[in-house]
């Protein structure tokens, strides 16, 4: 299990030509990921995903705030220790064209972690090609044919298999996904989806599915949990089905409005509301939501809503006006 | 007076493509990109052209506009063009100035087709210059309107180089670049793909209202159904080069006939009802290569599969009231 409280990681300024003021990218945030569990972070681009995912990879340092793992806190050792301990959390990014080294073969990229583990764990010889083997068939591809293959060879579909196979070589506590899917022809995602659910119900790897697009993040699992991120804060936290059925976070509702509705087949949730055009990021004591939000008081300029319960307690949210809408689209009758 | 003097109305830009087959020459032998298309372009009309990677939509976009570079050729057909005839039969300078008057394109990769060295905002200048417009300032300011519509700062982005924008960025300045030109068919390939979805609306909607106002005729190329159902009034399906079913958007989706735009609509995530009933679409993406010279394209990955499939290359059949469906299984029904 992870479990993290209160993160905070700034990049700082930098000078010179391309002066660049400092960051505040991950601005507190707390999160559970459990054992074998399904979490998956939402939001638009630059609110702090890759950052969040890089931080629990061992990619990234953090500021302040903990990180438990397995009840160790990581956040007092040093970095290099910290990586090692993070070794089980395995991060899987966006493109899988660059994961990839173009002059090896599948077989030399799987190898080269594999032989690490090889030592590690005191294995004979033939232990590599055969776990290289295994982890192929574990992604749903043929060893025979892809081995021997140059990474151009492969359909982005097929590479990003690969990728998870090189991923499950140090035998993974968590998988971080992040926009895993989204260069991949939308006829292969599902099938990388499922092939992540797979993996989570046979072999009990935990996944943080990190993406802007909510549809595909629903397909972790019935029982998932959803957090809502916005400018680096969390706006909205709930199991996977009720964020969904009942966001009650005006940010949440936007998101989830903006999914494509699919003519004919679903009709538009009644309450679907998109925010348009221009929006400048400011310091702000209030609400940061507050300037593209169409149902902002006054209150909302001046005070900073906080990370409360809705209802339940699983349920929480960060606005002065919580209000369940109904903004997805929902299915016409005889196209479920 | 010559084809490309004759100055195109919002009604005619109607695009005629017939025949087309084009090839690229790779290490592996020379392959047709596209075989014997046939099709008709709507003027006024957004048209979606959808198909996995590999499936010839940009290649088919660039042959409209006669601009396919070697390795590619164009190995025959007619692109005819309301008002201006043939786009194939165009060479040099004349087919320059038709780009320039009907065009507007945003490539795939937005990033290339800027310049690294000059502000955008000198670019758009240079750009209204050589489509000889006088009014500069008028056209720097619809620029930065535009850019304000989809959620961009207008004065940041044209005073910044490329480098200093994002991907998702600098497909919105193409986008700006296309329409602030006024062109009278607007091109876009995969202009939503790097963006995240609220973006991607803001850039919908701007399309969809810009297309309204100026009475275009719009191509959105995408892998993506959902962007197509939000915006297309028609849809071309592209497998392997070919079209394989071609109709109103709202036709193709509830009532899909060939078996790979069937998968590639149960394929989509769903934000709404039973998530087992989507479902993978079996197989990979063709490859140019291993493409049947004879037979059904798809057969490889279709559930409705015959005999007649792997020997008689099928024809488009009528479909969707005015539309197409070249498949076996629904010439037989
Ligand atoms: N190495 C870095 N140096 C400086 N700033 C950075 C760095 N990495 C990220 N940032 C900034 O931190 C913020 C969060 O970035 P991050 O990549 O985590 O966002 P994201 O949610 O993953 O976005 P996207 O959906 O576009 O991938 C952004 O403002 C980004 O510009
Ligand atoms: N310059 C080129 N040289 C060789 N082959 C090419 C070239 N450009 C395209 N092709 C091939 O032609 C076929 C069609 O490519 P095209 O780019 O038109 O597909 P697309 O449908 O736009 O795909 P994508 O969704 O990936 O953009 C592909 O098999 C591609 O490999
Ligand atoms: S706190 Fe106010 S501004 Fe912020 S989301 Fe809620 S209603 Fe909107
Ligand atoms: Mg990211
Ligand atoms: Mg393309």
């Amino acid at each position: 299990m992870i479990e993290a409280r209160n993160l905070v990681k700034t990049f700082p300024a930098r000078g010179g030509l391309l002066a660049q003021k400092a960051v505040q990218a991950v601005k507190g945030v707390s999160f559970v990921i459990p054992d074998g569990g399904a979490v998956a972070f939402i939001g638009e681009s630059g609110c702090g995903k890759t950052t969040i995912g890089r931080i629990l990879s061992g990619f990234e340092t953090y500021d302040s705030g903990e990180i438990y793992y397995n009840g160790e806190d990581l956040s007092a050792l040093p970095p290099r220790t910290r990586q090692e301990r993070l070794r089980k959390v395995q991060l899987i990014q966006q493109d899988p064209y660059a994961a990839l080294n173009p002059a090896r073969t599948i077989y030399q990229s799987l190898a080269a972690p594999l032989s690490w583990e090889a030592k590690r764990r005191h294995k004979e010889k033939g232990w590599i090609e055969r776990r290289a083997r295994e982890v192929l068939e574990l992604v749903g591809l043929n060893p025979d044919v892809v081995l021997g293959k140059y990474p151009h060879m492969l359909s982005g579909g097929q590479r990003q298999r690969i990728v998870i196979a090189r991923a499950l070589t140090v035998e993974p506590d968590v998988l971080v996904a992040d926009e895993a899917i989204s260069m991949i022809d939308v006829s292969l995602r599902l099938g990388i989806l499922t092939l992540l659910q797979t993996l989570r119900r046979d072999y009990g790897i935990a996944l943080l599915f990190i993406t802007h697009d909510i549809a595909a993040a629903r397909y972790i699992g019935h029982d998932g949990r959803m957090y809502v991120i916005y400018q680096g804060e969390i706006v909205e936290e709930a199991s996977t089905d009720e964020l969904i059925r009942s966001p009650v976070h005006p940010y949440s509702q936007a998101l989830l409005s903006a999914v494509p509705v699919l003519r004919g087949l679903e009709r538009p949730g009644q309450d679907r509301y998109i925010p348009l055009g221009e929006f400048s990021v400011t310091e702000t004591s209030g609400c940061r939501f507050a300037p593209r939000c169409r149902f902002a008081h006054d209150l909302c300029q001046k005070e900073k809503p906080p990370l409360i319960p809705w209802e339940q307690e699983d349920h929480r949210h960060a606005c002065h006006f919580p209000t369940p809408r109904r903004v997805v689209a929902e299915p016409l009758e005889g196209h479920s | 007076m010559s084809l490309y003097d004759l100055a195109p109305t919002a009604e005619d830009a109607g695009i005629h493509i017939q025949n087309l087959t084009v090839s690229y020459d790779t290490d592996r032998g020379r392959f047709n990109a596209l075989k014997n298309v046939t099709l008709d372009i709507r003027p006024r009309h957004i048209t979606g052209f959808i198909g996995e990677s590999g499936s010839g939509k940009t290649t088919l976009a660039m042959a409209m506009m006669n601009a396919i570079q070697p390795p590619g050729r164009i190995d025959g057909g007619a692109i005819l063009l309301d008002g201006a005839g043939d786009v194939l039969q165009l060479r040099g300078e004349p087919l320059r100035r038709l780009r320039g008057r009907y065009f507007g394109f945003v490539f795939q990769a937005s990033s290339n087709s800027l310049n690294p060295l000059k502000r955008v905002g000198a670019q758009l200048m240079d750009l209204g210059r050589s489509h000889g417009i006088s009014d500069l300032r008028g056209l720097l300011r619809e620029a930065k309107a535009l850019a304000e519509r989809i959620g961009l700062d207008g004065d940041r982005v044209l005073t910044s180089y490329q480098h200093e924008l994002s991907g998702g960025m600098r497909q919105r300045v193409g986008l700006v670049f296309a329409l602030v030109l006024k062109a009278r068919i607007l091109i876009l390939d995969e202009p939503t793909t790097a963006l995240d979805m609220l973006t991607q609306q803001a850039v919908l909607e701007i399309v969809r209202s810009i297309h309204q106002e100026q009475g275009l005729t719009t191509i959105v190329i995408t892998h993506d159904m959902g962007v197509v159902a939000e915006m297309a009034d028609r849809v071309v399906v592209m497998y392997a080069g070919r079209v394989v079913e071609e109709g109103p958007t709202f036709s193709l989706l509830t009532n899909p006939q060939h078996p790979y735009t069937q998968g590639l609509i149960r394929a989509i995530p769903r934000i709404t009802g039973n998530l087992d009933d989507a479902k993978p679409l079996p197989g990979s993406p063709p490859d140019l290569a291993t493409i049947p010279t004879k037979g059904c394209v798809f057969r490889e990955r279709c559930y409705a599969r015959t005999s007649v499939c792997d020997t008689v290359d099928p024809v488009p059949t009528s479909a969707h009231g005015d539309g197409l469906v070249m498949c076996h299984g629904v010439d037989a029904s």
